[in-house]
């Protein structure tokens, strides 16, 4: 290929990639500077770009709502426990699939992956049954019953323990170190690559959750962010539009934040668990 | 269990294992007992009951599935939405599926090869594409309802790009519903998908393309006979992974459309069907019924496309 071709080969590239980073960025940039406008502002045709007057009142009227503080607890208890169920969970059950050998292993451990096929509305109905005479409906500890182990976080660290090398196991066998100190003294403190990537995907995947929070949950007092939001949405708590904008970028930064700084081990994760679904 | 009888070291050893194994899963395989597999067949057994959550079980058979045909018989005969809901939900699902998995996957394909040279700053636009992937859809949806609006930026640029371009209003609109909701959906997880692509195109060994370079094959012709064919197995699973999200959905169209699916049912989904027939006209069998349906269009779409092109896996 001549230098030339190259050349144009370049700058067709960084055309379409630059072209298509405005087109996913945009939507962001745009509600960051209108979440500092006026509604009457935010809402001109053509569109703004500087907000003026600048106004911090779209926040202000978010925190005023008492309710809008307590979404934000809500959310983060919901998305610690999931969290701290899953790594917990998660990383037991992935070492004891990988790595030890007792009766029924691997057809329990199908049994489970088998469990992805089913659509979660399959399960939902039955579920918010089992939740309601549990007497656990609009609580939202009930909800995260249903989130604390994940058949994907199982098997991603299940794939990652079988990566491992059987030396090391095998040396702390040897040394008598039963399966369980194993488990602790030596599997765990390898794992922390895995960890972060299970604790990353389901702190994703519980602070954005919607359904479950929208079933399981019932007085807006007990709401999650996304649930909250909508609700605000549909009842018209706010006649201006920005404060939902506002709103919606609370909601969103630490997912956001926590990607930008986290994105390198969080693509990972969904490498691993995206390449052998 | 003639293991237990033996007392030699070796087996003593193989005990604990056992033992320790069995503990370590217990939690998990519980959990998933309960929530997966009892509710699976609770309600499998629900949907042959008559039921309000409150009083007695009433058996009725099939009736909960002839309500389900019905619906769809109905709505083939050209019965308004409200007479024929879940009708309207699968044929919007099934238009929906058909816009968003096909150009997600070909936007994810061509994004990801493009990315995939030797450029600068490549980290960022990886960052850029998957970021929407990050933000809950139901945020997502919010920020795209003041977008989408008649006078919103969506028909500015529009209408500044595309000559002749008349400002639509989309989310009122019942013909422009359904393709709003799915320009968000295709913005929402296609970056997604491009990582994953990213991965596989980063894992194809190097020498085959240097092979077709000395042989002189250009940049779209090392695309369409070694990358398009090495990533097979991986489109496959995109498309898959794609369709079963697709025929899901429900966060978009409970935000954009609202529970009842906007102007004329034009953004109503299976999903938020099943969710107002078990919680708004309280009829949990049929729920049951229609998630029924639900799972078996998803297991054989998606069983017949990985039958017909996903061979190569595993």
């Amino acid at each position: 290929m001549t230098k030339f071709k190259k050349k144009i080969w370049i700058t067709i590239t960084y055309i379409v990639l630059i072209t298509f980073a405005l087109v996913y960025l945009m939507p962001f940039l745009r509600s960051i500077v209108a979440s500092f406008m006026t509604w009457e502002q935010a809402s001109k045709y053509p569109p703004e770009w500087i907000p003026n007057p600048f106004t911090l009142e779209n926040y202000r009227k978010l925190f005023r709502l008492e309710l809008f503080p307590r979404w934000i607890l809500n959310t983060s208890i919901y998305a610690g426990i999931i969290v701290a169920g899953n790594v917990i969970f998660s990383t037991m059950a992935g070492y004891a699939f990988a790595r030890l050998k007792f009766p029924g292993r691997d057809a329990i451990f199908s049994a489970l992956l088998s469990l992805l096929m089913i659509p979660m509305f399959v399960t939902l109905v039955p579920n918010y049954i089992i939740i309601y005479k549990l007497g656990l409906i609009d609580n939202i500890f009930g909800l995260s019953l249903l989130g604390l182990t994940n058949v994907s976080s199982i098997f991603l660290m299940r794939q990652y323990f079988l990566s491992l090398s059987n030396e090391i196991f095998e040396a702390a066998r040897l040394d008598g170190c039963g399966p369980i100190k194993a488990f602790f003294y030596i599997a765990l403190p390898l794992s922390k690559p895995a960890l972060g990537a299970i604790a990353v995907y389901q702190f994703l995947g519980s602070w954005n959750a919607f359904i479950g929070p929208l079933i399981f949950l019932r007085s807006p007092e007990n709401f999650t962010l996304p649930v909250g939001l909508t609700f605000a949405f549909h009842r018209s708590m706010w006649t201006e539009y920005t404060p939902i904008i506002a709103g919606s970028l609370v909601a969103s930064a630490p997912t956001i934040i926590l990607f930008i700084v986290l994105n390198k081990y969080l693509i990972r994760g969904i490498v691993i668990t995206g390449g052998k679904g | 269990m003639r293991l237990f009888s033996f007392q030699s070291f070796y087996e003593k050893a193989r005990n604990k294992e056992i033992v320790a194994g069995l503990s370590l899963i217990s939690v998990a395989v519980i959990l998933n007992i309960i929530f997966g597999y009892f509710a699976m067949i609770f309600a499998f057994y629900l949907s042959f009951f008559k039921w309000d959550y409150i009083g007695e079980m009433k058996f009725v058979g099939l009736q909960n599935y002839r309500i389900v045909l019905n619906d769809i018989f109905r709505g083939l005969k050209g019965a308004p939405y409200l007479l024929a809901p879940f009708y309207t939900g699968l044929k919007n699902i099934l238009i929906y599926t058909a816009i968003v998995v096909p150009i997600q996957t070909f936007l994810a394909i061509v994004l990801a090869a493009f990315a995939n040279q030797k450029i600068r700053g490549q980290q960022f636009f990886k960052v850029s594409y998957f970021l929407p992937a990050t933000t809950s859809s139901v945020i997502v949806a919010l920020i795209f309802i003041w977008l989408f609006m008649k006078n919103g930026f969506i028909n500015y640029v529009l209408t500044h790009t595309i000559p002749g371009f008349q400002p639509i209003d989309w989310l009122n609109d019942r013909n422009y519903l359904l393709l709003a909701i799915a320009m968000v959906a295709i913005w929402g997880t296609s970056g997604h998908f491009m990582v994953s692509f990213l991965a596989a195109m980063q894992a194809i060994p190097k020498d085959i393309y240097e092979a077709a370079m000395l042989d002189g094959a250009g940049p779209i012709r090392r695309f369409f006979y070694i990358t398009l064919p090495m990533l097979k197995p991986m489109i496959t699973y995109v498309v898959v992974m794609g369709t079963i999200g697709a025929l899901q959905m429900f966060d978009l169209a409970w935000v954009m459309a609202g529970a009842n699916g906007g102007p004329g049912g034009a953004g109503y989904t299976v999903a938020l069907d099943i969710y107002n027939e078990a919680f708004t006209r309280i009829r949990p069998g049929v729920a049951a019924a229609k998630s029924w349906v639900l799972f078996a269009i998803i297991f054989t779409t998606t069983y017949i496309f990985q039958k017909k092109y996903g061979r190569q896996e595993r």
